[in-house]
């Protein structure tokens, strides 16, 4: 398999190919890698790719697992209609 | 030793769009970062390029000539930024904000920008799963949208081309002048780097900067929360906000919008942003807060409340994620885009609260032409942090 059809993100559709190039354009963390690719953005908001994305950061930049920094954490902590969220009755 | 025309300190948008001006100009510059480009505020905003909401005359005439070289540079830089122009919607609630919509639509229609009114059938056949109770609508054709951290990518790599040399994850400690009181160098975490102009585009952390030369910059930040909704069907393709609120600020508090309290004192406006990803984006709101960029529970709930209020269909969208910026507020809604007399070499271009984004070719030209002493595009008289001298002295 070559590296461009390895799919990383499997919300956005990012590939392998995709998150070593931002790598090389500058990202030195899982933040850096989702605004120059979006992966980690979509509707899982990173909960399956982030660790691989951690282990592919830490081979391109060869640093250890703790020096790369994880992704912000935000709610909601998994996904709800804006309906729940802004309904009046809570 | 290493010598640059030019520091440009913050790499978010403004800071980049500074950068790739001025290195287009031949001038050897260097961007200095203390963390990554576009991870402060240009990260954490929406991308908005409005008309829509400005005052009449300079601040129109400023978006709408930003509007034009972003439309050059979607040409000129070899980075998609997701830029569209497809123009924006105002929504109307009621009769008073019928009335100040109409007037100001008159206006800038006189002053010859492409807005007109939409009356209730229109505005429902144009956006069939707006609420039933909307009165009517403005459109603004000439507005746009873009991805803020793309179009910060493409002015930095753009910039790169040019010659300027990049440094991300590097934190400006101190700036150095000689006894005449003129820039020399700026030192830095990492290096030193030798230079008689710096330009602070730091945004919210512009005073920070502005103190290690003794320069008061009065630039707060006033925080904002928005909420990502799962890629759906987009209840419209174009952007839209509620005219109440403007119409609110228009009137000095003498209207009222229909809404809670609780969500008038969290400053919660209706903003839909369809972008290119098929998400959609939800704002409104603002507080000032320090430099606390968490969201809360009220204001994400006040938000999508506001929300469904003229999208009923949106109860059943998912919201995947909440998040929060911090806009550079200064006081009188006008960027400094300007020169310090106190000191020699020492420029500023922040302050732009949320209009940053749409500002930024104008901010990087600007700056551009005042360093190599050309003539600017637009006046820069207002634009001075002078203003604040003078405000000062009246007070």
């Amino acid at each position: 398999m070559i590296k461009q059809d390895i799919i990383i993100c499997r919300c956005e559709e990012i590939t392998l190919i995709e998150i070593i190039q931002a790598i090389k354009e500058g990202a030195k963390d899982i933040n850096g890698v989702k605004r120059r690719t979006r992966a980690g953005m979509g509707l899982c908001q990173g909960r399956t790719c982030e660790k691989l994305i951690r282990q592919i950061l830490q081979k391109e930049l060869k640093k250890f697992p703790e020096d790369i920094k994880i992704g912000t954490d935000r709610p909601p902590i998994k996904p709800v209609t804006f309906g729940e969220l802004g309904g009046k009755d809570h | 030793m290493t010598y640059f025309d030019a520091v440009v300190i913050g790499g978010g948008v403004n800071g980049t769009a500074v950068a790739y001006y001025l290195s287009k100009k031949g001038i050897k510059v260097a961007l200095v970062e203390k963390n990554d480009i576009a991870s402060g505020t240009s990260g954490r905003c929406d991308g908005n390029v409005l008309i829509a909401d400005k005052q009449r005359g300079f601040d129109t005439k400023m978006t709408y000539t930003s509007q034009l070289l972003l439309k050059e540079l979607t040409e000129k830089i070899d980075y998609d930024f997701e830029y569209y122009q497809k123009g924006s919607i105002f929504v109307i609630e009621s009769e008073e904000e019928l009335t100040v919509a109409q007037e100001l639509v008159q206006d800038q229609i006189e002053d010859g920008y492409p807005m007109r009114m939409m009356d209730k059938k229109e505005i429902h056949d144009e956006i069939p799963l707006l609420a039933d109770d909307i009165i009517g609508g403005i459109e603004i054709a000439c507005d746009s949208s873009l991805n803020p951290m793309k179009l910060s990518f493409g002015f930095a790599l753009e910039a790169q081309k040019n010659g300027c040399m990049v440094f991300p994850y590097t934190e400006v400690k101190n700036i150095k002048c000689n006894n005449l009181g003129k820039i020399e160098a700026l030192i830095t975490d990492q290096q030193t780097l030798f230079t008689n102009i710096v330009v602070n585009c730091a945004g919210v952390w512009a005073p920070q900067i502005g103190k290690m030369l003794g320069v008061d910059i009065p630039i707060k930040p006033r925080q904002g929360q928005l909420l990502v909704a799962e890629k759906t069907f987009s209840p419209y393709w174009r952007k839209i906000q509620e005219f109440g609120y403007v119409t609110a600020k228009s009137q000095n508090g003498n209207y009222k919008r229909n809404i809670r309290p609780e969500l008038e004192k969290l400053g919660i406006a209706f903003v839909f942003e369809p972008t290119l990803s098929n998400n959609f984006l939800i704002g409104s709101s603002r507080a000032f807060v320090g430099f606390d960029t968490d969201v809360s529970i009220e204001v994400i709930q006040g938000l999508a409340e506001r929300a469904t209020r003229f999208f009923p269909v949106m109860k059943d969208i998912h919201v995947i994620r909440a998040y929060a910026g911090l806009r550079p507020y200064v006081e009188d809604h006008i960027p400094i885009i300007s020169k310090v007399d106190e000191v020699p070499g020492f420029y500023i271009a922040a302050g732009h609260e949320g209009d940053g984004i749409g500002l930024s070719p104008l901010t990087g030209k600007l700056i551009s032409q005042m360093i190599t002493g050309e003539e600017t595009i637009l006046p820069i008289d207002t634009l001075s942090i002078n203003r604040f001298k003078e405000l000062n002295k009246k007070r």
